[in-house]
């Protein structure tokens, strides 16, 4: 694509993300919305090929019905408060909706069933920015109702939404799908603590987005989509592969490991509000999501996969330049002992 | 505490800067050298605790357990250094990264006070010894094996994390040095019932308890050879280590939560050791022989007497060092002949006598000669559980016997005889091997002068 043309589509979805961020008043956040969608579809479809313009009308669809629903609640609200201001959302009606709204828009259960497709549609870097940027928005008008979520709806979305992440991933052996559904898991376990106390969804975000961020990165460095050519690696850059192994372990959350924090911060924060089953249940099913983690680890670093011999050469190709991945895997895998830290956000 | 792990940090950076033709020595004296330290935590002048800080802290439980772990890193490199020699240089290197990391995060753990960070330490361990597993395990039966035994371990620790977490929001801290003060009975409810199981299961996983021991055969069997050393030496005693730490708060829900558990490693202490009569595979057999005697040292912890924690506490060190002594005598084999099964390997006394000898203390220690500290652990525990109930002396007794009979099948089958004709061109036993197996056996043998040291807290 033409740079220019490029930064300008960057810059929007961009914009469209901070103008919902940053907005008091509901229309621009709809608006905020709807210019980021539609600045992302050129993203999603930068390679030209019927896949991807499949995952982009998908994503495009369900992303239009979720502003829909969303202008609605705002409208609902508006009839019942008068005002447009965010603040919690006054009408128990709107609020649901809102909800469902947002889940649609992250990826939530019983909404989840674009994130495989679409994100396997599209190239690894458009998938990059639809799993850690895309993210941001919603999260952020979720936090800001916090205050007026149903909680039995959005628990139910969250501990389905871990199930299924869990479940889903068992059987992909692309990674694009697998990290697809590890976005839900990781959307179920933010939505489940979002009502309790929100920063610590802000915490998974953020970690989320910097585990995620690293992986996208080290599959883009191996040009690799699937488990097999990931298996390769162990031939071409033997690094990757252990920096591949400590990332997913990260995202399974297995201590010493910073992917570990939120989820202790989130059992933490539901245990102190006198739920103990569902922490418990949550982090059972976590394990799912270790489990195919763990198979990944297996093909790419914990085993010298068998591989043709015209793997095994080097090719001397211009080394690709990986943007920050030092400093992303020191945040994603030694964060752990900083978790004292954030007792400065009492 | 740092002085201790400090040095055992630094052991990474030792191994990645040191040459070639250097990395076994220094991290082998080095690591001698920290056990040197450890052991001036063994003088423990009064029953309380010497409490280094806030966050570190050393009592007549963990003091043992904390000198056998550092005991065991210079011996797990001596025992590794064959089967690495042909590896490329980076890679013994993070062979050596991995059991320096495992050896920091099971010096924490022993001496955690916080029991949060005991936690998180104990599942810490589970990442570097999943990955000396399935990186340098031998057979394809060893990527089943690590997962196994990760996912086993973490299903019985995560309810363990939200019952330790209700409990400081109850008792609002989880320090151990204070709890043991603040003890109150627990109520009795339904919910206190799950607590006791959340808070019991990990360590019941980990030890492990015989219906969920499936983990510990693979795990065993699979792991090259330091792996399975510290496998059975000291990550099996985390597990009881942390029973004995955790079954203080949780009276007097033990009184009657403890009978399934107790009959569980009853009968499950004479299965397994049956089971050690019909092997054919040698690790598979010391694996087996690991239950069984954890099975004991579960009874002794569940009956929560006195004497039992004595017997408990003496029998883990004890079973710690017999146990990797006997992995390593194994490994002589397999290094020699590459199959694990025993037939194939048998009547080595007439070409490797001075590794018979070894073979025979480690054999008799196993079976609990007197007066090792093996003797003093089981029996100590046989006199506690028959003071709980006459009956159990049935079971324990015939535990011993089976123990001795597959003890000496073990050493009869691999020793005496006539040797098969295809291994009297083995190599002679190296320096090495040897100085292996003294350093296994003079801890051992020098115990049973003054098992005083190892008799735990309520000596």
């Amino acid at each position: 694509m033409n740079p220019l043309i490029l930064t300008i589509i960057l810059m929007t979805v961009f914009l469209g993300t901070m103008i919902v961020m940053a907005s008091s008043h509901w229309l621009m956040i709809w608006i905020g919305f709807e210019m980021n969608l539609l600045a992302i579809i050129p993203i999603l479809m930068k390679k030209y090929n019927p896949r991807a313009m499949e995952a982009s009308t998908k994503y495009f669809l369900t992303q239009a019905t979720a502003s829909m629903l969303l202008m609605m609640a705002i409208i609902i609200n508006l009839m019942h408060s008068g005002q447009w201001t965010i603040t919690k959302v006054f009408n128990p009606t709107a609020s649901i909706i809102m909800t469902l709204a947002l889940a649609m828009k992250l990826g939530l259960t019983p909404f989840h069933f674009w994130v495989p497709e679409v994100t396997q549609g599209i190239s690894l870097t458009s998938g990059l920015i639809l799993l850690t940027w895309q993210k941001l928005a919603p999260m952020s008008i979720l936090y800001q109702i916090s205050p007026s979520i149903n909680l039995n709806i959005l628990l139910t979305m969250a501990v389905l939404s871990i199930l299924v992440g869990g479940w889903g991933g068992l059987n992909q052996t692309q990674l694009r799908k697998i990290m697809a559904y590890s976005s839900i898991a990781h959307m179920g376990w933010m939505a489940a603590i979002l009502v309790y106390n929100p920063t610590l969804t802000m915490l998974n975000m953020l970690i989320y987005i910097m585990m995620t961020l690293t992986m996208f990165m080290l599959f883009i460095h191996s040009s690799s989509t699937t488990t097999l050519s990931l298996s390769h690696t162990w031939n071409k850059a033997p690094l990757i592969t252990t920096l591949i192994l400590i990332t997913l372990l990260s995202m399974g959350g297995l201590p010493p490991l910073s992917g570990f924090m939120p989820k202790w911060m989130i059992i933490q924060e539901l245990t102190k509000n006198s739920s103990i089953i569902l922490p418990t249940l949550m982090a059972i099913m976590a394990l799912l999501n270790l489990y195919f983690y763990m198979r990944l680890t297996y093909s790419t670093s914990l085993t010298m996969f068998p591989s043709t011999n015209n793997m095994k050469m080097k090719w001397q190709f211009e080394t690709k330049q990986i943007t920050l991945l030092p400093p992303l895997i020191i945040a994603s895998s030694l964060l752990l002992p900083l978790t004292p830290m954030l007792s400065i956000l009492d | 505490m740092l002085k201790i792990i400090i040095p055992t940090i630094m052991l990474m950076p030792l191994t990645w800067l040191s040459k070639k033709n250097m990395i076994w020595i220094n991290t082998t004296t080095y690591s001698l050298l920290i056990s040197l330290i450890s052991l001036s935590l063994l003088n423990q002048p009064n029953n309380n605790s010497l409490n280094f800080s806030l966050m570190f802290f050393s009592d007549p439980l963990s003091a043992p357990l904390l000198v056998l772990t550092t005991w065991l890193l210079p011996l797990m490199l001596m025992a590794s250094q064959h089967h690495l020699s042909k590896e490329p240089l980076i890679r013994k290197k993070l062979y050596i990264t991995m059991l320096a990391m495992l050896q920091t995060f099971l010096i924490m753990t022993f001496t955690a006070t916080e029991l949060i960070s005991f936690y998180i330490l104990f599942e810490a361990t589970l990442v570097p010894t999943l990955i000396i597993i399935t990186r340098w395990g031998n057979q394809t039966e060893r990527l089943n094996a690590g997962l196994y035994f990760l996912f086993y371990t973490l299903a019985g620790s995560l309810p363990l994390l939200v019952a330790l977490i209700s409990i400081q929001n109850l008792t609002g801290s989880l320090n151990f040095l204070l709890i043991q003060y603040w003890n109150q009975a627990l109520p009795d409810s339904w919910s206190n019932i799950f607590l006791w199981l959340a808070c019991m299961m990990a360590f019941m996983v980990k030890m492990p308890l015989y219906g969920l021991h499936l983990w510990l055969p693979k795990a065993h069997v699979e792991a090259p050879i330091a792996g399975s050393m510290v496998l059975a030496a000291i990550l099996l005693k985390l597990g009881g280590y942390g029973m004995l730490r955790i079954t203080m708060m949780l009276n007097p829900q033990t009184n009657f939560m403890a009978y399934p558990f107790l009959m569980l490693s009853l009968w499950g202490m004479i299965m397994t050791s049956s089971i050690c009569l019909r092997q054919t595979d040698l690790k598979s057999l010391i694996a087996y022989s690991s239950v069984s005697h954890m099975a004991l040292v579960i009874v002794a912890v569940l009956i929560q007497t006195p004497w039992s924690y004595m017997g408990a506490t003496a029998l883990m060190i004890a079973h710690g060092l017999t146990s990797s002594m006997l992995f390593c005598l194994a490994n002589s084999n397999y290094e020699r002949t590459h199959s694990r099964t025993m037939i194939l390997a048998r009547g080595l006394q007439t070409l490797l006598p001075l590794m018979a000898a070894w073979w025979l203390l480690a054999s008799l220690t196993n079976l609990a000669l007197p007066p090792s500290i093996n003797l003093i652990g089981e029996l100590f525990v046989v006199m506690s559980s028959f003071s709980w109930s006459n009956i159990t002396i049935i079971l324990m007794g015939a535990n011993i016997t089976i123990t001795a009979l597959y003890s000496l099948y073990m050493l009869i089958t691999t020793q005496r005889g006539k040797y098969t004709h295809h291994i009297n061109s083995i190599k002679p036993s190296f320096t090495r091997e040897n100085a292996l197996m003294a350093l296994h056996m003079t801890p051992l043998l020098l115990l049973s002068l003054n098992p005083k040291i190892i008799l735990g807290f309520t000596y």
